[in-house]
C-alpha cells in the first residue's frame, strides 16, 4: 500500500515521490507521449519548481520532446501560471510544468498544458495515457530532431499581462507580507518589488531544492502557524502564503488571523461580480454555500461541477469567457477570465488587494461583512466497495425534504445547511462535508459520520 | 548470410545505434542510469560530438545519471580525447562521450570511460551490462539528488596544455607552417582552429569547421573521403593537411602534394618523432603495417601486438612500458604521456614538431619509410564461417608464425595475412601485407580462394 501511494498516474498528469515512486523513466515516457500527442506546430515550453529532482525531470522531458522533433524552450524555475501565460504569448504547441505544487519536497510531478495554456481536457488526457501505456512514440529521424533553447523573459511578460488588469500603483499602498514557501512565487514577487517599486516583505523567499521551510500547503492551519504571527509585528495590511508553484494562495488579515481557505473564492467572486454583474461562478460541489449567497446578492449564478480540476477544466470549455466571473475551488485555487482561466495564486492575491482598495476596507472588515457559515469536514477509510449502496442508504436516511444532487457522490441541500459525501479520487477514503449558516451543524455531521463508518 | 540490419548494438563496446526508432532517449537514459549505479553516485563527465542527436541524448543521459544520484559535469561539444583527459584531471568517477566516431550521422553511441578516463575494460563492460540487464538501478530521492555543472573552457585548455608539454612550441611557431584542415564540422572544429592558428601559429586554411552544420563528407577520414582537403592543400600550397573524424580522435594526413598518406605511415611518422623523445616500446594492433616494426627497430625498441580495438591496444599499453601506441589502419595515435587514448591533437603537434626540427617535406619523409604493399577486403559475416577459414589457412601455411588472439594472423618472412571478425559491424575483415605488390596480391587471393571453399 505504501508503495502504491508513492506514484499516481491520472488524467491531470503523473505525480509521485521521486525514487520509490516517480522515476526518470516515467518522466521520459510521459514527455514522449505528450510529444506524440501534440497536434499543433510550435515549440514546447518547460518550467520547473525549485525541487532538486526538477533538474532530472527537466533533462528527461527535454530529451523526449527533442526526440519527437519538438523544439524545447526552457523557462527555468518559474511558476505554472507563468508557463501558461508564456505558451499563449509564444504560440507554443504546449508546455510541461515540472513541480508538485502543495506536496512536500520529496514529491514531484509533470503537468501537461495544451496550446491555449490550459490543462488538457479529459479526452486529450485520456489519449495521452493511452499513448503512454502503448509506448509507441513518434520519434523522428536524426535530421528532424528538435533544438533546445532557454528564455529568461517569461516572468517579465507575465507581469506585463498582470499589469494590464491590476493597478500596481494603487496596490502599492498596502504593506504586504508574503510567505513564498521557498517556491516559485518568490522569483515573481522579487521582480514585482523592483519593477513596481512595491516593498513587499518576502519570507521563505530562497529557492530550496531539498527541503522547504514548511509544507507548501495553502490552508488556514498553515497560515495560522507560520504567517499569522508575523503580521502584527510587521504592521502589515495583509499576509499571503503560496504553494511551491504559486497556483494556490491562502491569506491572513492585518490582525494576524488566518482567513479560511474557503473564503478566498467568495471574496474574489464578490469583487468580480461587482465588476461583471450577472456572470457565472463555476465551482465544485464541496465549496461553501457562501458563494451562493454572494452570487445572489450580486445577481450572479453558481454552477457546481464534480470535485477535481479536470471537471472544472472540462466544464469551462462549454462557456464563452465573458460568461464567467471566475472559477475555482475551496482550496484557494481560482481562475479568472481576464487571464483565460489559469489557476493563479498571484492573480488571486492581487484581486483580494484590489477589493480592499476599492472598498477602502481592511480584510477582516470585508470578511466580516459576509454572513457566517460553519463547515465540518471528516473522512472515513473505504473498506467495502459498496459505493452505490452507500449513497442510496444515506439518501434514504438523510435526504428527506432536501434537494439531492448525485453528480459526484451525494449532495443534499436544505435552505440553511447542506452536506456532501463522496469517495475520494486519489485515496481510498470517503469524504464528508457539512455546512450550515451560523453555528456548525454538529448533529448532522455526527449522524452522517456514524452512518458512513457503518457503510463504508 | 545475416539479413538482419544492425541498427542497434548493445554490447561490450557500449550502446550504439541509429537514432529515431532504435537508439531512443529511453534506452540512453536507462544505460546512463545503469552507468550511474555502477559508478556509485559519483561525479560523471558528459560530453558529445556535433551530431544533431547530441543534445537530445545529452539530456537523456543527464536525466539517467541524475536519477542514479550522480553529479553531472557537462562539458558540451568536445573531442573524445579531451573528455577522457578531463575525467582523469578532475578525479571524476567516470565519463560518457556521446559520439558514434566515424559512423554516419544517423548513428550515435555512448562511449564509456572509467575514473582514469580510459575505455571500460572487459570486466568493467561486462559488469555494467549485467547491471543494465538486471534493470535494478539506483533511484535517488529528492534529498539525494545532485545537480548539473557546466565546465565550458577548462577541458580544452587542459588537453592542449598536456600536448604542448611534449613539443617545442617556439620552434613550431617560428616556422609559421601553411596548414590545411578538414574538421568535418565535428567536435574538434573550434578547438582545432584555435590550436593550429592561435597556439601553434600556423597559417591555417580550414574547411568544415562549423560545429552547427552537418558532416559535409563521409565521417571517416580516408583518402577517398578527403578530396576537398587534398584540393585545398594544392590550392593554398600548404606544407601539410589534417583531416579529423567527428569526435577528434582519428587523424588523417595529406602531404604537400595533395596526396593523402596511408594511415599506417602516419602512425610510423608520429612514432618516429615520439621515440626520439621518450623511452619505451611500441604497442599496435595485429592489423597495423609492418612499417612500424622498421621504425621501432631503427630506435632499438620492441613492438607488441594486440587484438584490434582501441580498448585492447590501451590494455596492451598498460602491461608494458610503452612510448607510443596506436592502430595504424584506423588512423589513431596513442601517446601515453598525454593520455592513454587516441588523440588527433598529439598527432598534429608531433608531425609539425618533426617538420620543424629536421629538414624534408612530408612526402620526402614518407618516401624514406620502408614500403610495404597492403591488400585488404571485407565480406559479410556469417556465423560459423571464421573458424573453418582459420583452420584451412593454417593448414595451407604450416610454416608461418601464428597468432590467434584476434581471428588468425599468419606471419611469414616477407609478409602476413590477418583474418578477423569486425568488432562493430557484421563483417569478416581480411588483410594481407608483403614487401612486394605481387606477394601481397598472392596472399590476398589465396585467402579469397579458401573463402570460396
Amino acid at each position: 500500500m505504501q508503495r502504491a501511494k508513492a506514484l499516481r498516474i491520472s488524467p491531470v498528469g503523473v505525480r509521485g515521490i521521486v525514487g520509490p515512486g516517480l522515476t526518470v523513466t516515467h518522466a521520459l515516457d510521459f514527455a514522449a507521449a505528450f510529444g506524440t500527442l501534440l497536434a499543433t506546430d510550435g515549440p514546447v515550453l518547460l518550467g520547473r519548481d525549485p525541487r532538486s529532482s526538477g533538474n532530472m525531470l527537466r533533462a528527461a522531458a527535454t530529451s523526449a520532446l527533442l526526440a519527437c522533433g519538438r523544439d524545447v524552450i526552457d523557462l527555468g524555475i518559474v511558476s505554472t501560471p507563468v508557463i501558461q501565460h508564456a505558451i499563449r504569448r509564444r504560440n507554443a504547441a504546449g508546455g510541461i510544468s515540472l513541480g508538485a505544487s502543495h506536496n512536500a519536497a520529496e514529491w514531484n510531478a509533470l503537468k501537461f498544458l495544451g496550446p491555449a495554456g490550459t490543462y488538457l481536457a479529459s479526452s486529450e488526457a485520456g489519449e495521452l495515457l493511452d499513448i503512454y501505456h502503448l509506448k509507441k512514440f513518434a520519434f523522428v529521424d536524426w535530421h528532424q530532431i528538435g533544438k533546445l533553447s532557454t528564455a529568461d523573459d517569461a516572468i517579465e511578460t507575465y507581469l506585463d499581462d498582470l499589469e494590464r488588469v491590476f493597478d500596481f500603483a494603487r496596490l502599492r499602498q498596502f504593506r504586504v507580507v508574503v510567505d513564498c514557501c521557498n517556491g516559485t512565487s518568490s522569483t515573481i514577487l522579487e521582480r514585482v518589488r523592483e519593477r513596481f517599486a512595491w516593498p513587499l516583505i518576502l519570507i521563505n523567499a530562497r529557492l530550496e531544492g531539498a527541503a522547504f521551510a514548511h509544507e507548501p500547503e495553502t490552508s488556514a492551519r498553515m497560515v495560522g502557524s507560520q504567517l499569522g504571527p508575523l503580521i502584527q509585528p510587521l504592521a502589515a495590511d495583509a499576509g499571503f502564503l503560496f504553494d511551491a508553484d504559486a497556483d494556490r494562495v491562502a491569506c491572513a488579515t492585518s490582525r494576524g488571523e488566518a482567513l479560511s481557505e474557503e473564503l478566498i473564492l467568495p471574496l474574489v467572486a464578490d469583487g468580480q461580480l461587482a465588476k461583471f454583474p450577472g456572470r457565472l461562478v463555476l465551482t465544485n460541489l464541496s465549496t461553501t454555500a457562501l458563494v451562493d449567497e454572494v452570487a445572489r446578492r450580486r445577481g450572479g449564478e453558481v454552477i457546481r461541477v464534480p470535485v477535481g480540476r479536470q471537471a472544472a477544466i472540462d466544464a469551462l470549455s462549454g462557456y464563452r469567457p465573458e460568461q464567467i466571473a471566475l472559477a475555482g475551488e475551496g482550496t484557494g485555487a481560482i481562475m479568472l477570465p481576464q487571464f483565460r482561466f489559469v489557476y493563479d495564486g498571484i492573480a488571486a492575491m492581487l484581486m483580494v488587494l484590489t477589493i480592499m482598495a476599492d472598498r477602502g476596507q481592511a480584510l477582516h472588515e470585508i470578511a466580516g461583512s459576509f454572513p457566517r457559515y460553519s463547515m465540518l469536514k471528516g473522512e472515513v477509510p473505504l473498506k467495502q466497495m459498496r459505493i452505490p449502496q452507500l449513497y442510496s442508504e444515506l439518501r434514504d436516511a438523510f435526504g428527506h425534504q432536501g434537494r439531492a444532487d448525485t453528480l459526484d457522490g451525494l449532495r443534499v441541500d436544505w435552505p440553511e445547511q447542506w452536506f456532501h459525501v463522496r469517495v475520494s479520487q486519489t485515496e481510498p477514503l470517503v469524504r464528508v462535508i457539512c455546512e450550515a449558516q451560523g453555528d456548525p451543524p454538529q448533529a448532522l455531521f455526527d449522524g452522517l459520520m456514524e452512518q458512513v463508518r457503518r457503510l463504508a | 548470410m545475416s539479413k538482419r540490419e544492425h541498427l542497434l548494438k548493445i554490447g561490450v563496446s557500449g550502446i550504439r545505434g541509429v537514432v529515431g526508432g532504435f537508439l531512443t532517449p529511453g534506452l540512453a537514459c536507462e544505460f546512463a542510469q545503469a552507468f550511474g549505479t555502477y559508478v556509485e553516485q559519483g561525479r560523471v563527465v558528459l560530453g558529445r560530438d556535433t551530431r544533431s542527436s547530441g543534445e537530445m541524448l545529452e539530456n537523456a543521459v543527464t536525466a539517467g545519471l541524475l536519477a542514479a544520484g550522480c553529479e553531472v559535469i557537462q562539458v558540451g561539444v568536445l573531442p573524445t580525447p579531451t573528455i577522457q583527459m578531463y575525467v582523469a584531471a578532475i578525479g571524476a568517477a567516470g565519463g560518457i562521450a556521446l559520439t558514434a566516431s566515424h559512423n554516419p550521422p544517423e548513428y550515435n553511441a555512448l562511449k564509456l570511460f572509467n575514473h582514469a578516463g580510459l575505455f571500460f575494460n572487459h570486466y568493467e563492460r561486462a559488469e555494467l551490462l549485467d547491471l543494465y540487464h538486471q534493470s535494478d538501478f539506483y533511484q535517488a530521492t529528492n534529498e539525494e539528488m545532485r545537480g548539473v555543472q557546466v565546465h565550458a573552457d577548462r577541458p580544452m585548455a587542459l588537453h592542449l596544455e598536456r600536448v604542448l608539454r611534449h613539443v617545442d612550441l617556439d620552434l613550431i611557431r617560428a616556422r609559421r607552417f601553411r596548414v590545411a584542415l578538414d574538421g568535418v564540422n565535428g567536435a574538434g572544429s573550434r578547438m582545432s582552429v584555435h590550436f593550429l592558428r592561435d597556439v601553434l601559429g600556423c597559417d591555417l586554411h580550414a574547411i568544415s569547421v562549423d560545429p552547427t552544420q552537418v558532416f559535409p563528407r563521409e565521417a571517416e577520414p580516408r583518402p577517398d573521403t578527403l578530396g576537398d582537403l587534398a584540393a585545398l592543400v594544392r590550392r593554398e600550397h600548404c606544407d601539410i593537411g589534417f583531416g579529423q573524424d567527428p569526435d577528434g580522435d582519428r587523424l588523417a594526413v595529406c602531404d604537400e602534394t595533395g596526396h593523402v598518406i596511408d594511415n599506417d605511415d602516419v602512425l610510423a611518422l608520429v612514432s618516429d618523432a615520439a621515440l626520439e623523445r621518450v623511452e619505451g616500446d611500441v604497442v599496435v594492433n595485429l592489423t597495423t603495417s609492418s612499417v612500424i616494426d622498421a621504425v621501432a627497430a631503427r630506435h632499438g625498441r620492441r613492438v607488441f601486438r594486440t587484438p584490434v580495438g582501441e580498448a585492447n591496444v590501451v590494455e596492451g599499453m598498460q602491461s608494458v612500458r610503452t612510448a607510443i601506441g596506436g592502430e595504424g589502419s584506423n588512423g589513431g595515435v596513442i601517446f601515453p604521456s598525454v593520455h592513454l587514448c587516441r588523440d588527433s591533437y598529439t598527432g598534429m603537434a608531433f608531425l609539425l614538431n618533426r617538420l620543424a626540427s629536421s629538414p624534408g617535406t612530408v612526402s620526402e619523409r614518407v618516401a624514406a619509410l620502408p614500403s610495404f604493399f597492403r591488400r585488404s577486403g571485407k565480406v559479410a559475416f556469417e556465423h560459423g564461417r571464421l573458424g573453418p577459414l582459420m583452420q584451412s589457412l593454417e593448414a595451407a601455411y604450416p610454416d608461418a608464425d601464428t597468432n590467434r588472439s584476434d581471428g588468425l594472423k599468419l606471419t611469414f618472412a616477407d609478409g602476413w595475412i590477418h583474418v578477423r571478425a569486425s568488432n562493430t559491424e557484421p563483417l569478416l575483415r581480411i588483410a594481407a601485407e608483403a614487401t612486394t605488390a605481387a606477394r601481397a596480391e598472392q596472399l590476398q587471393s589465396a585467402v579469397e580462394r579458401l573463402l570460396r571453399g
